[in-house]
């Protein structure tokens, strides 16, 4: 379970900080990798600098992407990995917001999120929210090959 | 039997007799005057059809003068002179016209005179042939006036070329030119300009010349110039022989309906552009709800989860009045969410469409109770399986759990709440569905208060809310066409009813 990293795409870093506390609060010990925009998100996946060294920034188990986002939204973001010929776009996205619109639900699973989670209310809520995360998607869930040569 | 003659043919016998065969032929004729006038106009001879439909004897008539056939208003006019000089020098005049008998009344007569020559070319007279046309010509005044006498139509005719050759009564009285002004002139000074420039009234007479027959619409100048909305008809006129002689139009003015027609248009127009117009601000509303829903409850959130995490992690740092002061905090912040989701859920309500659709009551039930804080509180539910009102599905479970999260938490203090939620039939086909609870009761004079927005009785200390919950119902019943209402007193309870619709729900 070492090896497992969840990338975190969210602007707000209030909301960066529950997540954190969240997360620390149920044990999950996989690194949390932070992101402010879908730019910087894209350029993570790609291997674009700063982000060369893959052993540095390893490509993640499983991506918490907000919707609303600076620069490239999201829905593009996980367009984008969808759209990409080599492993990559194999990487579970969960789509983490606190829109609960339709139009926002349904394009999120078009575009192929693998899960759509909208932000809860309270931080009770929200803790519950991350233990059932981590037992999900980094205890159950089986794992892609991401390598390139695979 | 005369032998010596036997012998010839009967055509050469005809020819040797052929003046007293001809005399015999002549006098035979009943349905043609045939009678001959010598050079100066005086009758010869006289044949009975002469004098079946003159009624004059031939003794009675043989040497006057014909022109007692005339009216008076002819012989003065010198008509009768004039024929015979016509027939005496072309050899032959034909006519049409009144004619006299001997009782004075008239006939429509088709004449022939034709100018007899001897061998030498001296006149020794004329023949005149005369039929009597009345009854057709009686058919035609009747046919005429007919079409003079209709005035909602203007009927007219043209020539090949498009010059007016009739007018009745209602082109005079649709287009405001008497027969007078307007015969001989061209059609084409009934269109507007600039239809005129753009060769309109040479299409419509193409048009009607290929297809033999033209309709159309549009406007046309009246003799005082000012214009009206035609509905026209043009038709091809053409002679036994197929060859076009010229056209009839009938036009009819359609100004009022057209300028009926034009407001209904423009009323849809304009109801199209308010139409336009609502789903823009509807968009618009939209857009604003989705930006409040999600960045105004962004800080909410913050709020709440760092005020738990400072209670959480720093707690023993705190005495007993900052954790109250951390709840107070998180309170509020639940309560201004709860208050965001209300205020969009019922602005939802206002806007957009709302398709009704049969809905099972049972289900819309279950829906509401799954949204309750409180799952396992005493809530009775007799709804039959089947029953079913017309409802928008997510609107019909919206007004129920506020009904139902209503009736739980307005209960006295110490009396476990309990609902009980009922279906029965209600007034003209519609089903009424009865949210009862054994709670503290509304005051009449309240009843009509508490469905408008932000209305409280209480202060949040003793009964927590937005002020919405009711709002909602009202406004969610309102938009599907049903109706609400109560029944209340004082400590004993209250059963609000909504009722809409009966429906049956496919199984």
């Amino acid at each position: 379970m070492e090896d497992r990293i969840v990338l975190l795409v969210e602007d707000d870093p209030a909301d960066v900080r529950l997540v954190q506390r969240a997360f620390a609060k149920v044990g999950l010990q996989a690194p949390l990798v932070r992101l402010g925009n879908g730019d910087d998100a894209v350029a993570y996946l790609k291997g674009d600098p700063p982000y060369e060294n893959r052993a540095a920034y390893p490509l993640p188990t499983v991506i918490l992407l907000d919707i609303k986002l600076p620069r490239r939204s999201g829905l593009e973001v996980l367009e984008w990995v969808r759209g990409r010929k080599n492993p990559v776009r194999r990487i579970p996205i969960v789509m983490f917001t606190s829109s609960r619109h339709s139009t926002d639900i349904n394009g999120a699973y078009d575009a192929g999120a693998n899960s759509y989670l909208a932000k809860p209310e309270t931080t009770a809520q929200l803790v519950a929210m991350a233990e059932a995360f981590k037992t999900y998607w980094i205890h159950l869930n089986e794992q892609p090959t991401l390598q390139q040569a695979a | 039997m005369n032998r010596a003659k036997s012998h010839l043919q009967p055509i050469e016998r005809l020819s040797i007799k052929s003046d007293q065969a001809y005399r015999l032929l002549v006098d035979s004729v009943r349905d043609y005057a045939i009678f001959l006038l010598d050079p100066n106009g005086r009758v010869a001879t006289w044949n009975p059809g002469a004098q079946h439909f003159k009624g004059y004897k031939p003794e009675e008539i043989i040497g006057q003068h014909f022109s007692v056939f005339y009216s008076e208003k002819e012989k003065k006019a010198g008509k009768p002179e004039y024929e015979l000089k016509v027939a005496a020098k072309e050899g032959r005049f034909e006519d049409e016209g009144w004619r006299i008998r001997k009782d004075g009344s008239r006939f429509w007569a088709n004449v022939v005179i034709t100018a007899l020559r001897d061998e030498a070319g001296e006149l020794i007279g004329f023949s005149k042939i005369t039929r009597d046309l009345s009854d057709r010509k009686r058919a035609e005044e009747r046919y005429r006036l007919l079409i003079e006498g209709v005035t909602d139509y203007a009927i007219y005719s043209l020539d090949l070329d498009g010059y007016i050759t009739t007018w009745n009564a209602g082109a005079e009285r649709i287009k405001g030119y008497t027969s007078d002004e307007i015969l001989g002139q061209h059609f084409s000074r009934f269109y507007t300009r600039e239809d005129s420039a753009a060769g309109v009234p040479q299409q419509v007479l193409q048009a009607a010349r290929e297809h033999g027959h033209f309709e159309g619409e549009g406007w046309r100048v009246k003799k005082d110039g000012s214009r009206f909305w035609s509905s026209v008809v043009v038709t091809a006129l053409k002679n036994e022989e197929g060859e076009l002689y010229g056209f009839s139009k009938i036009t009819r003015d359609t100004t009022d309906r057209k300028q009926l027609m034009d407001r209904i248009k423009e009323h849809a127009e304009d109801l199209e552009a308010e139409v336009r117009e609502r789903e823009r601000i509807n968009a618009d509303l939209e857009a604003f709800s989705y930006s409040v829903s999600h960045d105004l409850r962004a800080p909410l959130r913050t709020i709440e989860g760092f005020a738990v995490a400072l209670g959480e992690d720093y707690g023993e740092r705190l005495d007993a009045k900052g954790h109250e002061y951390l709840k107070e905090i998180t309170d509020a912040a639940v309560r201004m969410n709860r208050l965001v989701q209300d205020l969009l859920e019922y602005g939802r309500l206002s806007r957009g469409q709302m398709v009704l659709e049969p809905v099972p009551v049972a289900g819309a039930v279950a829906g509401a109770l799954k949204e309750l804080a409180e799952p396992a509180a005493d809530v009775q539910i007799r709804v039959p399986h089947e029953a079913a009102v017309r409802a928008h599905p997510n609107t019909l479970v919206h007004v129920l759990f506020n009904l139902i999260s209503n009736g739980l938490k307005f209960h006295a203090p110490g009396v476990p709440p309990r609902v009980e939620i009922q279906i029965g039939p209600g007034e003209n086909g519609f089903s009424r569905i009865s949210v009862t609870d054994n709670g503290i009761g509304i005051a009449p004079q309240h009843h009509a208060r508490i469905f408008q927005v932000f209305e409280r009785l209480h202060g949040p200390e003793t009964y927590p809310g937005t002020g919405i919950g009711l709002a909602i119902v009202k406004r969610g019943i309102e938009r599907m066409s049903g109706r609400y209402g109560l029944t209340s007193h004082l400590g004993k309870g209250s059963t609000f009813w909504i009722e809409l619709p009966a429906a049956n729900v496919k199984e």
